[in-house]
């Protein structure tokens, strides 16, 4: 599999809902290709709004980011839309708290999802899947280590397993970005270790940027390269995870650290 | 513990006040009882009338309970008829529902003008009685089976786009959102990620619909639309009771053992 990488920039990104609400304020990010992007912050601190103005999900009201080749403009500015917005969709993977599978249809099918942008409508209608894609699919069923199971049903699959379908589902677009919304926040602690390495693994072996919000603080600081702490959509911190100690964290959290801000149970880092 | 919940005055939040509702059950209950008053004294419910008709009555329940079984060879062609009617509408309208209950969605169709006039169009279809519908087809194509299987086809569509298109809004749709995540389009997502989550209560629907189809398009029939209604139709008009039993009969083991059947596979679908 090869995967070309692109650049995210943000400047000067603001995201007010429509209820009038401020879920991001005035974000300048710059993230190059191939990192791995740790994002902490409260319940409510904008995480999952950051991750989805990056594909398009949320739509942003002012500034501007760019995803490779690509531009997502606030309101005035162009909009990207239709086939323009579903090829950067393709370009970016996402992979969710609930997994997000269909889940009376098989895994590979599941996996397959990845390859629709590319595939024709009718290809799609039928059922009938281009041998690569198939292959591709199978290929990136391997790279999860869940190959055996491609023609099980996705029900009949563990949290954990199911999480990493999900993984091989973003594999299977080719995709530059990863994006991932609190991927380990259904598991427990040794498949959330396990679901993490993966995402690790990826970001290593392909040089795919991975942004991944978390919620335990010991994830993000173990397996990601930079850490950026959110506080009412605003970015608090942005610096390497060895370089976020217990004030920063209070910073972020407004308060100090608790044994629920850690997977593993203690009050420490 | 035991003193802060005993105790009133330490509540940290007011309690809410329960909602009165009586006035409004009050209400509710008089406008049904008035209704229903209007209505009897409307169709002029008569019940010296159904105690003199009782003695016709009982005559021709007797000969009901005489099946003329001699009859049976005759009944065939229309009983196949019927169960083709049956078999022909529901393959047509399942093919034509399912399209269409992806259009009836608010989870699957995007667009809010289309989704309403799909909506309007598929409440006009089922506002309609099957049989109004096969009156007017047998007035428009002519007696037969033909204008009995369209009719089938419209009641059929109206019913499977509802149950269908509310099975898909209550659907999660998770895999949906990936897939638009992804950069499918609509109609890819839907494909991809919903149909497969729908397809056996689709199935269920479509047994179902067949189920009602038997029995409709015996109803239908009274009017010409094909079938063992015609039939119907031919023996009551000369009060020939004991053919007329059979044929009940022959309904009655057909919906039965349709039934059975597909109350069997439907267990199996889900
Ligand atoms: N569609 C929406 N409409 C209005 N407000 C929203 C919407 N989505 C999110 N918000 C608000 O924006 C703020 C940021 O939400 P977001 O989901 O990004 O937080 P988060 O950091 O991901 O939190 P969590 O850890 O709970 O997932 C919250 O206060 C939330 O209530
Ligand atoms: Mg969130």
């Amino acid at each position: 599999m090869e995967h070309t990488a692109a650049d995210i920039r943000f400047s000067d990104v603001s995201v007010t809902y429509p209820n009038g609400y401020t879920g991001l304020k005035t974000i300048d990010l710059n993230i190059p290709a191939g990192e791995m992007v740790g994002i902490v912050g409260l319940s409510g601190a904008g995480k999952s709004t950051l991750i989805r103005t990056i594909n398009g999900l949320v739509p942003i009201t002012s500034g501007s980011i760019t995803v490779g080749a690509h531009q997502l403009n606030g309101r005035g500015g162009a909009q990207l839309r239709g086939k323009d917005l579903r090829e950067l969709r393709s370009n970016v993977g996402m992979v969710f708290q609930s997994f997000n599978l269909a889940k009376r249809t098989t895994v590979l099918n599941n996996v397959l999802m990845g390859r629709l942008y590319h595939t024709s409508a009718w290809r799609i209608l039928l059922g009938a899947w281009k041998n690569d894609d198939v292959e591709l699919a199978m290929s990136a069923l391997e790279r999860v280590e869940i190959v055996p199971k491609a023609y099980e049903k996705a029900s009949s699959l563990s949290g954990g397993q199911q999480q990493r379908v999900a993984i091989a589902r973003t594999l299977a677009q080719r995709p530059q970005v990863i994006l991932a919304d609190e991927p380990v926040a259904s598991l427990d602690p040794p498949t959330s270790h396990v679901v993490m390495r993966d995402l690790q693994r990826i970001n290593a072996d392909l040089g795919i940027t991975v942004m991944v919000n978390l919620h335990f603080l010991d994830l993000a600081r173990r397996y990601s390269d930079r850490l950026i702490g959110l506080r009412s959509g605003e970015v608090v911190f942005d610096g390497a995870g060895a370089d976020a100690d217990e004030s920063v964290f209070e910073n972020i959290y407004g308060r100090s650290l608790t044994a629920e801000d850690v997977l593993d149970g203690q009050a420490v880092l | 513990m035991s003193t802060s919940l005993s105790s009133p005055t330490q509540h940290r939040h007011e309690r809410p006040t329960k909602p009165k509702l009586g006035a409004k059950y009050a209400a509710a209950t008089a406008v049904l009882l008035i209704i229903t008053i209007w209505a009897g004294i409307g169709v002029q419910v008569d019940l010296p009338a159904i105690a003199a008709n009782w003695r016709n009555a009982t005559t021709n329940i007797v000969q009901l309970l005489q099946p003329d079984y001699g009859f049976f060879p005759k009944t065939i062609p229309a009983l196949l008829e019927t169960l083709q009617m049956a078999v022909i509408a529901t393959v047509i309208s399942s093919a034509l529902s399912l399209p269409l209950a992806f259009l009836a969605s608010r989870a699957t169709n995007p667009r809010p003008k289309l989704l309403a006039a799909v909506r309007f169009l598929m409440n006009m279809i089922r506002s309609v009685p099957d049989i109004l519908f096969a009156s007017i087809l047998v007035a428009v194509v002519g007696v037969g089976a033909l204008s009995g299987i369209m009719a089938l086809v419209l009641f059929n569509i109206s019913i499977i786009v509802k149950l269908v298109s509310e099975s898909l809004d209550g659907e999660d749709a998770g895999a949906q959102e990936a897939a638009l995540a992804a950069g499918a389009s609509w109609p890819k997502a839907n494909r991809a990620a919903m149909l497969p989550q729908i397809l056996p209560s689709f199935a269920s629907q479509v047994l179902y619909t067949f189920e009602l189809n038997i029995r409709a398009s015996t109803v239908i029939g009274l009017v010409g639309a094909g079938g063992l209604g015609i039939l119907i139709d031919n023996v009551r008009s000369f009060f020939r009771y004991h053919e007329l039993s059979l044929i009940i009969l022959e309904i009655l083991v057909l919906v039965l053992v349709l039934e059975a059947l597909s109350a069997w596979l439907r267990k199996k679908l889900v």
